[in-house]
């Protein structure tokens, strides 16, 4: 039982925890190779796009969808889509996405002349399912080593943690004090009633026994 | 536009949850701290009248229409971002 309670929260933080890491924002510092835009069809994965631009038609099955490929300095590739989230969850409100790819463009660079770039951006790349992290920003970056101290996500993650922990303490207070004791009268007189059964299946099972043989 | 009139619909939803969620707690908490205070402090008169007393004050207070932020934040945090993301 206690294994399966742990079993139960440790999925919970986990699904907490993906959750944050796939939404909140992050930076690379990445050099932009090429910036392409392909037809996908969404399939399985399609949780993991977001909608087309706003105003267009929300009902197509398919659509071309603006990409950003980028070479990390210590040379690892990572391959960015860059779609609008409009209205829509992830809440970023991202509509700029023409302006963002002709950004990109124009800081498109070679590995002779490298221009570092810090790249924001959420979501997650999988190959297995062919999902790619959605690029927020673009921003020339003052070089290949440049430190960024994610402010954002360390107010949200304080914010979050403060109203957990806030809900948190009243309930265990409610409990205490409504919930327990209840459930303690419900033990005592569910104590009481088996007592009393017991009791009399005592009183019963004496009487058996006055007509058995006395051995 | 229909994105933006579906996301005030829903948003005005849950917030107007939020909100008679929390008036309601907040309220309730008052009313205890009334009572404790008339139990260790004033210890005189109807206990029943300086609560209702209390809680109109309460009612008329700046501190409750503080709770109307609930419904003000979010526009405000979502025009900054809009603009933030897209225009800044």
């Amino acid at each position: 039982m206690v294994y399966l309670k742990w079993a139960f929260r440790a999925v919970i933080a986990l699904l907490i925890l993906g959750f944050f890491h796939y939404t909140l924002p992050q930076h690379d510092i990445a050099r932009v190779t090429d910036t392409y835009e392909k037809r996908i069809d969404f399939g399985e994965n399609s949780l993991f796009w977001a909608s087309s631009d706003v105003g267009n038609a929300e009902t197509t099955v398919n659509r071309d969808v603006f990409f950003i490929q980028a070479k990390y300095p210590n040379g690892d590739v990572m391959v960015y889509r860059n779609e609008d989230t409009g209205w829509g969850w992830p809440p970023y409100f991202k509509f700029d996405t023409s302006n963002l790819q002709a950004e990109a463009a124009d800081l498109k660079s070679s590995a002779d002349a490298p221009q570092w770039v810090v790249i924001k951006h959420y979501g997650w790349r999988n190959e297995f399912l062919s999902i790619f992290p959605n690029a927020v920003s673009v921003r020339p970056a003052t070089g290949p080593a440049e430190q960024i101290i994610p402010w954002l996500n360390i107010v949200i993650l304080t914010l979050f943690a403060a109203i957990f922990w806030a809900i948190y303490v009243r309930w265990r207070r409610f409990r205490a004090a409504r919930i327990d004791p209840m459930l303690e009268e419900i033990e005592d007189g569910y104590d009481a009633a088996s007592d009393a059964i017991a009791n009399r299946r005592g009183r019963i099972s004496r009487w058996l026994g006055t007509w058995r043989s006395k051995k | 536009m229909f994105a933006l009139a579906r996301l005030a619909f829903f948003g005005f939803l849950v917030l107007s949850v939020l909100y008679v969620g929390v008036s309601i707690y907040s309220r309730l908490v008052r009313r205890r701290k009334l009572g404790k205070e008339w139990d260790t402090e004033v210890r005189e008169g109807d206990r029943d009248a300086f609560i209702r007393a209390g809680l109109e004050d309460y009612d008329n207070s700046f501190r409750r229409k503080l709770i109307l932020l609930i419904y003000i934040v979010p526009v405000v945090v979502v025009g900054l971002t809009v603009y933030l993301v897209n225009f800044y």
